[in-house]
């Protein structure tokens, strides 16, 4: 079928990378807004703006939290019948089912405390199962008072699963869409450099004046090249994240048996209750066993806060607390463990020390996760998914540049497309992140279903943007530059300087307060980044029209011949 | 494109995402069963084959489109699966025996 090996890798590189690399665009550009999705959230809800705190005392602040939650009623409407047994008896009243696990987690980043409880089923049709039904809420663990949990966490609840899901939920299509994706990458990173053989030339060359053709593949290679490490490790890393659950799921498929005795296994050697005695015992101080918890870290010379503490078989006799440690200092996630008999506070099991492959693991899926406190590495996972995103950007420009002429003589609509798709992939995609910004804004904060305002914004701004180069795409069908790339620049320029804008009126929290008089970095790190965004915008809009200009006058260059593109 | 034909691009592409998904599936099933029955612990054995599983997945995938023959792709890639997913239950079944 391919003449030659290198043919076939370059077929490969060119056709699949096109096709996913749409995908893979939503999920470097996404993914390096995740590294920063916490500040995004403080920037779109302007109450929980204040510093991190730690975890709060459990007995102060959290148990009369937990006392107020409630089973979520639409998970209570779909799931009751399903688990219940009416054979048995009556249905439990919502309100009135029983508790029977509660859980808290912060990071180093978080203003606000996550918390939830998994509410117990009584009468249930299968006694084994584990029949949850769950209840979430958002505290200030500063006095214990619920947040409102009806707005969109922009940052953590959009951006963040865009990256890996698309927000695609629908039978789980999109993880598997971004791992296709994702494999792709790894693929066209080897085919990349299989297709080019002079890679160590590539580090340094980059030849802005000459043939924009040329320099496009010099800044392809280039950005694929110098992050060639970064690009390979989250790919890898982020489809290792998945494998276990969605991609190769072995032990929940045909090894099931084979992990359920490793599970018995396990539970015996940990000697943590798997079932509830049925016995009601009280609780011990959990503020004594996280200060215990934080003891013992101590002692194995690894100090540092509680980052996720869990209550399980509340107030029964076999109920414990785990209590693990905030896994900001390190890169790899480790929990370290902590489980204390809940009646007694007495200490049932520490984590043992892991195994050589566990702290791989660990290591490898910590790097991608970043949970850790430290900026620099943080900006450069920014700088590395930038570079994704130019190296993909460049290869559909690469790809519409070496096909425009020759589909221009031929009437072959292709390249029309492609451009038009990129358009829609870039700038497209930028003017969807900042318009939803624009929403959060311009929508009073008390509307009902705001997050779901927000979302339409989202997706009906990217609909637009690719409308609007479908409409515009013209001139590319006689070889010259879609004015729909220029302007959509305009278009995300003022929507960030709009979302500046908007914010400083309608929070007060203005440039000039967030940095030099009162500073809070996370909202005026968003101001900065949107300020910084339209500048590039506009750089990038005025250098499209001098093209444009140019391209009528002058007929643009024969595509560079050095590489064997199919 | 030119020398590259439809059909045979579509098989080829089919081979390598949905034949090489099931061959490294095999590949982790087989493998992760093999650790265990030699006493490694289930999840480190499990970690370990994934890590490996989708390397191999990218070496097949990029196979597909470098071997010869298409029906020699589809040779190893589906008799492969069959063979792997096969091993991993009979394994598994000496294991917990």
């Amino acid at each position: 079928m391919f003449a030659s090996f290198r043919l076939s890798m370059a077929w490969l590189h060119t056709w699949f990378g096109l096709v996913l690399g749409y995908v893979l665009m939503a999920c470097f550009f996404f993914g390096a807004l995740s590294v920063f999705d916490r500040e995004i959230d403080r920037w779109a809800l302007p109450e929980t703006r204040f510093a991190p705190q730690p975890m709060p005392s459990f007995d102060a602040v959290l148990a009369p939290a937990f006392a107020r939650l409630e089973a979520d009623p639409a998970e209570y409407a779909a799931n009751i019948s399903a688990m219940h047994d009416a054979a048995k008896g009556p249905q439990t009243p919502r309100l009135e089912l029983p508790a029977d696990e509660y859980w808290a987690y912060t990071t180093h980043r978080d203003p606000v405390l996550a918390i939830g409880a998994g509410f117990r089923v009584p009468l249930p049709k299968d006694e084994e199962d584990h029949n949850h039904i769950h209840g979430n809420a958002t505290i200030d663990p500063r006095t214990g008072d619920f947040v409102r949990s009806d707005q969109l966490r922009i940052g953590s609840q959009w951006f963040y699963p865009m990256h890996y899901s698309l927000n695609w939920n629908w039978k789980n299509l999109g993880i598997f869409t971004v791992g296709l994706a994702a494999l792709v990458m790894l693929a066209a990173l080897v085919t990349g450099v299989i297709m080019h053989r002079k890679f160590f030339r590539e580090f340094f060359t980059f030849r802005p004046d000459r043939h924009s053709q040329r320099s496009l593949l010099d800044l392809h290679n280039l950005s694929g090249v110098v992050a060639l490490p970064f690009h390979f490790f989250f790919a890898f890393t982020g489809l290792l994240i998945f494998a276990g659950t969605y991609y190769f799921p072995v032990s929940q498929f045909q090894l099931k048996p084979l992990h359920d005795r490793h599970e018995v296994i396990e539970a015996r050697e940990t000697g943590l209750p798997h079932e509830r005695a049925g016995i009601p015992a009280t609780l011990a101080s959990v503020d004594a066993m996280m200060a215990e918890a934080r003891r013992r870290w101590a002692a194995r010379d690894m100090a540092g806060e509680v980052g996720f503490l869990q209550l399980h078989h509340f107030g029964d006799a076999n109920g414990y607390v785990s209590i693990y440690r905030a896994g900001s200092d390190r890169v790899a996630l480790v929990g370290e463990g902590m489980h204390f008999k809940a009646s007694t506070g007495e200490l049932l099991h520490e984590d043992p020390p892991r195994t050589a492959v566990a702290e791989t693991n660990e290591f490898l899926t910590g790097l991608h996760l970043q949970h850790f406190e430290h900026w620099l590495l943080r900006w450069l996972y920014v700088l590395g998914g930038l570079l994704g995103c130019v190296c993909i950007a460049t290869g559909f420009l690469f790809f519409v540049g070496k096909r425009k002429q020759q589909h221009a003589r031929a009437g072959d609509p292709g390249s029309r497309w492609v451009d038009a798709l990129a358009v829609t992939a870039v700038t497209g995609m930028v003017i969807a992140a900042v318009g939803m910004l624009v929403a959060n804004r311009l929508l009073p904060a008390d509307l009902a279903g705001k997050g779901d305002w927000e979302k339409l914004a989202f997706w009906g701004l990217w609909v637009l943007a690719l409308l609007h180069a479908l409409v515009r795409s013209a001139p590319v069908a006689q070889a010259r530059i879609n004015p729909a790339w220029r302007e959509q620049c305009w278009m995300l320029a003022s929507l960030a300087v709009a979302a500046v804008m908007l914010n400083a009126i309608t929070t007060g929290d203005h440039l000039i307060k967030t940095v030099f008089t009162d500073p809070y970095w996370p909202v005026a790190g968003v101001d900065l980044i949107l300020l910084a965004t339209a500048a590039v915008a506009v750089w990038a809009a005025r250098k499209l029209a001098r093209r444009e200009r140019i391209g009528v006058t002058m007929k643009s260059p024969q595509p560079a011949a050095e590489v064997a593109h199919v | 494109m030119s020398p590259a034909r439809t059909p045979c691009v579509a098989l080829r592409s089919l081979a390598a995402i949905i034949g090489g998904w099931a061959f490294s599936w095999g590949f982790v099933a087989c493998g992760t069963a093999a650790l265990a029955g030699l006493g490694v612990e289930f999840h480190d054995a499990e970690i370990s084959l994934l890590m490996l599983g989708l390397l191999v997945f990218l070496g097949v995938f990029l196979w597909s489109f470098a071997a010869r023959s298409v029906s020699r792709v589809f040779a190893v890639l589906v008799g492969g699966a069959l063979f792997f997913n096969g091993a991993a239950v009979l394994l598994q079944r000496a294991i917990l025996s």
